[in-house]
């Protein structure tokens, strides 16, 4: 089976980066001794059940609340009226030309706006309890007429989702570098495609919940939150309950996967806060699957129409795309974020300088949308989609159209139209690399072989420029508020212990063993003497939390590079116990002091463990002005953006009487730099590909023309199991950037990105004798189905 | 609803707990028994994440009431523990990282027990079919079934000894 190789990749210098070690958190998560939020015990916690609207829209005339109420066990039972009062509401009106500003309180009094809205709260002494009492909440609703697509929504007299709005529209933006008209009167032909996403939902295996504990004495209030931020979800807290920063502790426990669904605070936990701290008990919230699927973020739902003018051998000569995104109700991110970075990135590793996009985005009646692992997920399918268009419409090889508009590596720093850069990377490489693999001959000639045998096979192929790491200038840049800067402390104990953070929080992604590895490589010490501390803000430094495919490079480089200063210190007080006057010839590996003497590393009688002995319990012996103790603090701002690359290849076999698509192979060439540890890249890149598979193939959260959700059950709503999932075979390449500390780039959103151009364009070939082109996704039997009724 | 006496026999324990008829067998193990490695992750028996053995067969623990297993055996996650150190599948999904998240997999983990021991020499196939019961939305389950394989080598390995 191939799959993921235990290959040890440590490179050059490195001693501990690049091991494939197994993970640390492993041992309590096999036992079953993890701790996932509800796994905490807190005596006297009181329990809520949300009630939630069953209309995509309506106007609340009123609630009655007095049987639920009077339901025995029951504490309390909130509407917008009191939860409203005790809290801020959410405020989003960034500076961003075409971005409306938007506003909302933490519960709906007069309107709800999609099916499973929030309306009230029940408290009660149990789950059950609470759940019996919502039940008896009567509410009064007056239907109003839905929007529930995103044409709809924009059609002429369409009811405004938030009517605080001049329209439907709430953020519209052009962007356009070169001269288009001109590219368009030299070009030969003029090619338009079309690529849509459908809605689709992170499904965590782990829901959301969480536990509220205010401490009436201190005016202190602890969240006990599955969070991949949790600083910024600390201040977004604090600000919406009124409380200073001071006062609120967040604390992440191990956290069941996220997937960008647990990064911002929910009005569900505004409201669970709150309540702990009117009622002076503390309150937990366990969320029901049929709320995750109704009414925590979804995402997705994107359309891109592209139009490129092409020279006669496949060149494109520029390109004009046209991005819309379906909303949902409620902002919980600027509607601009998600398909900005689209645009932003769209060209990829091909040499286009003639560019223009459009985004424009609209609320509809249906849950929020927010960022879901590689919100920019359509990009590589939009772009190697449109070349492959190009392809059939010139006739010309697919491969062929990839290769005349590939960068070469000459053309490096490519500076793209957007004025993003791209340096580091290998697009070229990593695509002859893996046709080579494949042997792309043998399998055109299989193709050809088998059609005369209507045995139809596809082949297809996705270029993947994955942007990983979001630094500060890349916000900036693209209108986007936030920071991108990481922040780590380490601490060495007077013991020798090491101990380290940073302001990330994992939620899957095995921080704790390659972070381990960034320590003892920066230190000079073995990474299973490093423990990990993330996830309270109370211990961690203030960081922007996991999003991206940061961790690696804005987390790995940060502690890194914050271990290196320890170093120096420990240098230099190994340097004053062996009485040199400096530590230039001094080193540390393996936990121990080395010399260079004669041109060879001896080591020493000193270890770490001595160093910290003497820098907390023996000061006097440290360098002259040193300060006792060893720990270091810093931050770091990563470049504008760090890339990595990849090359995704899936052969499908499309059996055209039942319109299923079966995967005969899948191969992935990647270069994702210096990696901190391969066995857990490995395991990224996997996992990521096969939710990138679900998204093409299988997923779809599926609202009515009413704007009901159907899918309130993992029945309905599907997930690869193990028999769709491919093996998965990756071919790994180790480019370092100049920019980053260790050369380290990231990835973890790539595998997705890949995926859903790979078997889109896979299955597209495949439907090629066929005269048919599938242009929105899923490709579920039905929908291939329909495409080929009355053309075999 | 009032609560009642309910015996149960967990890991080899007899526990006797007063929960309403209606309680989950879930809820009473993570809630009453604190045995919390009994993940749940639908309660409608799609997931997988909260399967226990039932006399030694997987069941979902979401769709069971902890008073009907009265004379039953319940094996958890818990009790497929060594005390010292991890079984061999435990150990095999280690060094293969077939767990990302781990919120799945103390259910897979309960599955596979149970079907190794029936199966001890499994085809790839037939991993994957067994497993196509528990979702986990992390590893893409390739890594998973690699541990299986080399859990099954382990544990006719060491009964060969």
């Amino acid at each position: 089976m191939s799959g993921i190789k235990a290959e040890d990749t440590r490179r050059g210098d490195f001693d501990q980066i690049g091991k494939p070690l197994p993970r640390k958190e492993d041992s309590r998560l096999l036992r079953g001794k993890g701790t996932y939020v509800d796994d905490i015990d807190i005596p006297g916690a009181l329990h809520v059940c949300f009630v939630r609207s069953p209309h995509a829209h309506a106007r609340i005339a009123g609630f009655d609340l007095d049987e639920a109420k009077a339901v025995p066990g029951v504490v309390a039972v909130v509407t917008g009226h009191e939860v409203n009062d005790w809290t801020n509401g959410l405020r989003l009106a960034p500076p961003i030309e075409g971005l409306q500003p938007t506003e909302m309180t933490t519960l709906p009094v007069d309107k709800v706006r999609f099916h499973g809205d929030l309306v009230a709260c029940v408290v009660a002494i149990d789950r059950y309890v609470a759940e019996d009492a919502a039940e008896l909440v009567q509410v009064d609703y007056e239907v109003l007429e839905a929007v529930a697509t995103y044409d709809s929504a924009l059609a002429d007299g369409a009811p405004l989702v938030d009517e605080t709005l001049p329209s439907n529209l709430v953020s519209h933006q052009r962007f356009e570098a070169g001269d288009i008209a001109r590219r368009k009167q030299e070009a030969c032909r003029i090619v338009e495609a079309s690529f849509a996403m459908q809605r689709m939902t992170h499904l965590p295996m782990e829901t959301r919940g969480c536990i509220a504990v205010w401490d009436d004495g201190r005016q202190h209030l602890t969240m006990h939150i599955g969070s991949q931020a949790p600083h910024p979800m600390r201040s977004a807290l604090a600000g919406r309950l009124r409380l200073g920063e001071h006062q609120v502790t967040v604390a992440s426990p191990d956290v069941g996967g996220a997937f960008g669904q647990k990064i911002i605070v929910y009005r569900e936990e505004i409201t669970v806060a709150a309540l702990a701290r009117h009622l002076k008990r503390p309150v937990r919230w366990r969320e029901d699957r049929i709320e995750n699927l109704s009414a925590s973020l979804q995402a997705r739902e994107n359309t891109v129409h592209t139009r490129a003018a092409v020279a006669a051998d496949g060149r494109i000569l520029s390109l004009e795309a046209e991005i819309l995104e379906d909303f949902g109700a409620y902002c919980f991110y600027p509607a601009n974020y998600l398909a900005r970075v689209i645009g932003m990135i769209l060209t990829g590793p091909y040499r286009i300088q003639d560019y223009a996009f459009e985004v424009k985005i609209a609320l509809t009646n249906k849950c929020g949308a927010g960022p879901m692992r590689a919100p920019m997920a359509i990009t590589s399918l939009v772009m190697d989609g449109t070349l492959d268009a190009v392809a059939r419409e010139l006739d010309l090889d697919p491969a062929e159209v990839r290769r005349v508009n590939m960068l070469r590596p000459s053309d490096l720093p490519y500076v793209m139209p957007t004025g993003e850069t791209l340096e580091d990377i290998t697009p070229g490489e990593c695509f002859e690399r893996g046709l080579r693999e494949i042997d792309y001959a043998a399998v055109r000639k299989r193709q050809a072989e088998d059609r005369a045998q209507q045995i139809y096979r596809g082949i297809g192929i996705c270029n993947v420029v994955e942007s990983t790491t979001y630094g500060s200038a890349f916000y900036k840049a693209a209108g986007i508020p936030g920071s991108g800067h990481e922040a780590a402390w380490v601490k060495i104990e007077p013991s020798g212990a090491i101990r380290a953070s940073a302001g990330l929080m994992g939620t899957g992604q095995s921080y704790e063993t390659p972070f381990a590895q960034a320590v003892a490589e920066g230190l000079g010490a073995d990474a299973s003497q490093v423990d990990i501390l993330l996830g309270n803000t109370d211990i961690a430094p203030y960081g922007m939390g996991a999003r991206g495919s940061r961790g690696a490079t804005a987390g790995g480089g940060t502690l890194f590079l914050t271990a290196l200063d320890l170093k120096a210190k420990m240098l230099d007080i190994a340097a004053a116990l062996l009485g040199l006057n400096s530590a230039s010839e001094l080193d540390i590996k393996g936990g121990r002091v080395l010399r260079h003497v004669g041109g060879e590393w001896i080591e020493t009688e000193f270890g770490i463990a001595d160093i910290a002995r003497t820098a907390y319990l023996d000061p006097l012996k440290l360098p002259d002005g040193m300060q006792p103790g060893l720990e270091m603090h810093r931050a770091w701002d990563p470049p504008q953006m760090t890339y990595s690359n990849s090359t995704h290849f899936c052969e499908v076999t499309l059996n055209p009487v039942t319109g299923e698509v079966g995967i005969d192979r899948y191969l992935i060439v990647e270069d994702c730099g210096t990696v901190l540890n391969p066995l857990v890249v490995a395991g990224q890149q996997q996992g990521a590909t096969v939710l990138g598979i679900g998204g093409v193939l299988f997923e779809h959260m599926i609202y009515d023309a009413s704007g009901q959700n159907l899918c309130g059950t993992m029945a309905d709503y599907m997930i690869p199991t193990a028999t769709e999932a491919p093996e998965i075979e990756i071919i790994a390449q180790h480019t370092p950037s100049k920019r980053t500390p260790a050369g380290i780039k990231g990835m973890a959103e790539g595998g997705v990105m890949g995926a859903i151009g790979a078997v889109n364009n896979a299955v597209n070939d495949a439907l090629r004798p066929f005269g048919v082109v599938a242009d929105r996704q899923p490709l579920s039997p039905d929908y291939i189905r329909g495409l080929l009724r009355g053309k075999q | 609803m009032s609560k009642v006496a309910i015996k149960l026999a967990v890991n080899g324990e007899m526990h006797e707990i007063f929960a309403e008829p209606r309680k989950l067998l879930s809820d009473v193990l993570r809630e009453d028994l604190r045995l919390t490695g009994t993940h749940v992750g639908c309660e409608h028996g799609v997931c997988g994440s909260c399967t226990v053995q039932v006399d030694g067969a997987p069941s979902r623990a979401c769709l069971i009431f902890a008073i009907q297993m009265q004379g039953r055996e319940i094996t958890t996650v818990e009790g497929l523990t060594p005390d010292e150190g991890l079984s061999p599948l435990q150990q095999a999904l280690h060094e293969e990282h077939g767990l990302q998240c781990g919120f799945c997999t103390p259910g897979i983990i309960t599955t596979f027990d149970a079907y190794l021991r029936e199966n001890p020499d499994p085809s790839d196939d037939e991993i994957r079919k067994v497993l196509s019961g528990n979702l986990c939305r992390c590893t893409g389950y390739d890594s998973i079934v690699r541990a299986v394989k080399r859990a099954a080598r382990m544990i006719r390995e060491g009964a060969a000894e």
